[in-house]
């Protein structure tokens, strides 16, 4: 078999990449990529490429042979000419296709879990610093199981009534509402969620709902009703308590996070 | 030794064949048996099943008041999803499918994920204890061998049944679920039930496989008003002989039968007769003998290929899956047209060939809430030319109603529909915009109020929370044709891009993305002011009109490139020459 040349190599490495880029991380792993990122990206393929074949003479010459005898040699010519036609074509069309192309959606950012305030309040009460609150009926999983039972189940009632709706009746945010919200409802299954926030974050987030979030979280965008509205304080505490226990996960606590 | 071994070999090989074939038969047709029922099984529903189907399984959990279709009762083994015939209890693997399934567009979701399949049929077996008919129960399975392939001279028959049956009557004349007595439909404890639209296949409770959907109409849907189609023939009778006595006993109500007549209607009532006994031994589950058997599925034979003829029709209605919401690819883009903007009838509407979809849900962030909406999307196509945008939008509703008061609240109740628009566009994404319900205090939104009693009228009003709605005092002109037909409503709306109350309406502005959100009230489901149907955000782009320089620049990089080539080659070949 013929060896391949150091300019078929670099444009084979260069083709790869960019259908990586394209259509691996954007197909595949469905992250969106911005086309301005995949030429940025490529620009600095081609820069490598170009650096690592010009740091030695015979490297470069090496490189460079096949452009030459393309362009030069008289027994290439049909290859020059096929050449000569391609590459303006393919630039028309380029060019062409994006002085067409449609204005495309604004991308959506917004900051999924933001930071929640200093102070964590219920309606206009204020119940303490947000890294420091507990949940007050924690303690009775130990102290006294029979009560933290009757708090689990009451806030098992609450989400029944209030939260599966969206939040899924296996609390995995796929309830028969969830497919009409952009940003779509939190999913406690996901090892993700309960674990790495502590009760009282969630406390602020049920409380305050959408409509609480700062800007960055779009907060015109969430569904999230603003719950100390309709439930009371006891109630967001149970329910919270109904999440770890059924998902099986237990809330980050102030410990942990001072560590 | 050798010989020995080839034939205990040819043995299990036989009795592995033999096996493999009587095992289909058996386990096949019922499907797998449920274990005993179990501590471990009842732990497992009281956790995951009771909040809506009670713990003593009659469907009155916490969360049932506010479901419809409600969680099921147990307690009376009426079950809806089954493959088998009429008035027959479910098979164990059926109550297995549904859980591990769910039941599209209730609140039933598929367990399969969540749970192991031992844990699903531990589920089973404690369903079951909730009703003692089960015990020693073997019910008969439909059988689907029969299937009549879809074609469109099936769909054709089909369609012809579906109108000749009385499926109109409730799933109306093109299966919106749109039908005469629709808005009158209980189920067996009482509670409010729709026909389903048909051209949702999404939302059909046991999915929307042929074989599924045959299996509906062969065995009914327990508990609710959708019957067996068997009992809407009259079984013994060919067509003829059914249309005739039809016939007769029309002809007896006003002017008598002559005595000619009246042996033909004894006759015909006889066969009737004899058949009702063959149906009454198959429902106390005795023994048919061979001849009553063989004139049994005579009569069904023709029953059940009329109903895969239907089962082919109602599939041909609309697509499996539930259409993509209108962002990304997806998203309304209003076309323009030079000249004159489409009415609402025009042709020009299908040029643009996918309607943009925009999913609905109820309204539960404030109260009064809505938590099973009937209206479930609305879909829009739009226009524009130099100075006018025009838009139809389209949504399903099973029943027009006009100005009403309603039974339950008092209040006076109507078809409406709201499309929302910002006031301010924001710049980026990150830029606040209002509210998705109504906008806020700081940031009102623009809307236009369409209502069933006035057709034409498109009000424009300005709001800035939920309940702050206003009639704008300055009110531009719009022009706008609403009209139901067939359980669906359409709605056309016309408008010039730019008005002069700047500070109150919303402007078009080509290539801008401009965000848009809907209410929906459906008078009939007692929705008016918070309870209703919303949507959140979604947006729309006036798509911009190519720019011509996409002809000229093109060509031109092009000649370009051929230019730099050539200078390239040149500079190559002079190299190499000296």
């Amino acid at each position: 078999m013929q060896k391949l040349s150091l300019f078929t190599k670099c444009l084979i490495i260069f083709v790869v990449l960019w259908l990586f880029l394209r259509f691996f991380i954007g197909g595949v792993w469905s992250v969106p990529l911005p086309v301005s990122v995949i030429s940025m990206y490529l620009g600095l393929i081609l820069l490598a490429i170009l650096v690592h074949v010009s740091v030695e003479d015979d490297r470069f010459r090496e490189f460079l042979r096949p452009i030459k005898e393309t362009l030069a040699d008289d027994n290439r010519r049909t290859r020059c000419t096929v050449l000569f036609v391609l590459i303006p074509l393919v630039m028309l069309g380029l060019t062409f296709s994006e002085m067409s192309t449609k204005a495309d959606p604004p991308a959506a950012l917004r900051t999924a879990h933001p930071a929640p305030p200093d102070e964590l309040t219920y309606r206009e009460k204020v119940i303490g610093p947000t890294q420091q609150v507990e949940n007050p009926f924690r303690h009775l999983e130990k102290d006294d199981k029979e009560a933290f039972k009757a708090h689990v189940e009451n806030g098992r009632r609450v989400y029944y009534q209030n939260c599966f709706y969206c939040h899924g009746d296996d609390l995995d945010g796929e309830g028969h509402f969830a497919h009409g919200f952009n940003p779509p409802p939190a999913n406690f299954q996901d090892p993700g969620i309960i674990p790495n926030f502590q009760e009282s974050f969630f406390f602020w987030r049920i409380s305050k709902g959408g409509p609480g979030l700062p800007p960055a979280a779009t907060p015109w965008d969430s569904a999230m009703p603003v719950w100390e509205d309709h439930l009371t304080e006891e109630e967001i505490w149970d329910v919270i308590l109904f999440l770890s226990e059924y998902t099986g996960y237990r809330p980050r606590t102030f410990g942990e996070a001072a560590h | 030794m050798k010989n020995q071994s080839y034939n205990t070999m040819l043995i299990s090989v036989a009795g592995l064949i033999l096996l493999l074939a009587v095992f289909p038969i058996t386990v096949l047709a019922q499907g797998k048996q449920a274990p005993a029922a179990s501590e471990e099984g009842k732990a497992l529903y009281d956790d995951k099943c009771a909040h809506c189907h009670g713990i003593e399984g009659a469907g009155d959990g916490s969360a049932a008041e506010n479901l419809l279709p409600r969680p099921r009762d147990f307690t009376r083994g009426l079950y809806k999803i089954r493959s088998t015939e009429s008035a027959q209890l479910p098979t164990d693997q059926d109550l297995f499918d549904i859980i591990s399934n769910g039941m599209p567009g209730s609140s039933m979701p598929a367990w399969s994920e969540l749970l192991s399949e031992d844990q699903r049929w531990q589920l089973v077996a404690h369903i079951k204890t909730f009703y003692d008919g089960f015990e020693g129960a073997s019910p008969r399975l439909i059988d689907v061998s029969g299937k009549v392939p879809y074609s469109e001279e099936s769909v054709a028959q089909g369609k012809e049944f579906y109108t000749n049956l009385g499926c109109v009557d409730c799933h109306g004349v093109v299966g919106r679920g749109d039908g005469t007595s629709a808005p009158d439909l209980t189920d067996e404890w009482g509670f409010r039930t729709w026909p389903a639209n048909l051209w949702e296949q999404w939302n059909y409770r046991g999915g929307s496989t042929t074989e599924d959907i045959f299996k509906r109409f062969i065995g009914g849907i327990a508990g609710s008003p959708m019957p067996s189609f068997i009992s809407s023939f009259r079984l013994g009778l060919t067509d003829e002989e059914s249309a005739r006595m039809n016939e007769l006993e029309l002809k007896m109500d006003n002017d008598g039968l002559s005595e000619a007549e009246e042996e033909e209607y004894a006759e015909l009532e006889e066969k009737l007769f004899m058949f009702e006994d063959i149906m009454l031994k198959v429902e106390e589950g005795e023994e048919l003998e061979p001849d009553e058997q063989t004139k049994l599925d005579t009569a069904l034979k023709p029953i059940f290929e009329k109903s895969w003829h239907l089962a082919n029709y109602v599939k041909s209605l609309g697509p499996e899956e539930r259409p993509q919401a209108a962002v990304g690819d997806k998203v309304l883009r209003s076309q323009y047209r030079a000249g004159a903007l489409p009415g609402m009838n025009d042709e020009a509407w299908n040029e643009i060939e996918e309607t943009s979809y925009f999913p609905l849900v109820g309204q539960i962030v404030i109260d009064p809430r809505q938590f099973n909406p009937s209206i479930d999307s609305v879909m829009a196509k739009s226009f524009y030319n130099d100075n006018e945008i025009a838009f139809r939008f389209t949504w399903d509703d099973r029943t027009k109603t006009l100005p009403q008061t309603d039974d339950e609240t008092g209040e006076t109740v109507e078809d409406a529909l709201a499309i929302q628009f910002p006031v301010k566009i924001s710049e980026g994404p990150t830029d606040p915009k209002p509210y998705f319900i109504y906008g806020d205090r700081n940031r009102p939104v623009y809307l236009w109020s369409w209502k069933v009693a006035e057709p034409t009228t498109v009000t424009e009003m300005t709001a800035k929370g939920i309940n702050t709605a206003t009639v704008q005092s300055d009110q531009s002109p719009i022009q706008a044709e609403g009209v139901y037909k067939d359980g669906q409503y359409q709605l056309w709306i016309k408008r010039s891009l730019t008005t002069d109350d700047k500070r109150n309406d919303v402007q078009f502005t080509p290539g801008v993305f401009i965000p848009i959100a809907f209410s929906a009230w459906d008078g009939s489901n007692g929705e008016v002011k918070t309870k209703r149907a919303i949507s959140t955000w979604y947006t729309f782009v006036l798509d911009p009109v190519p720019s011509n320089k996409r002809f000229v620049y093109p060509p031109l990089i092009a000649l370009i490139s051929v230019g730099l080539l050539f200078g390239l080659r040149n500079s190559v070949r002079r190299r190499q020459n000296t």
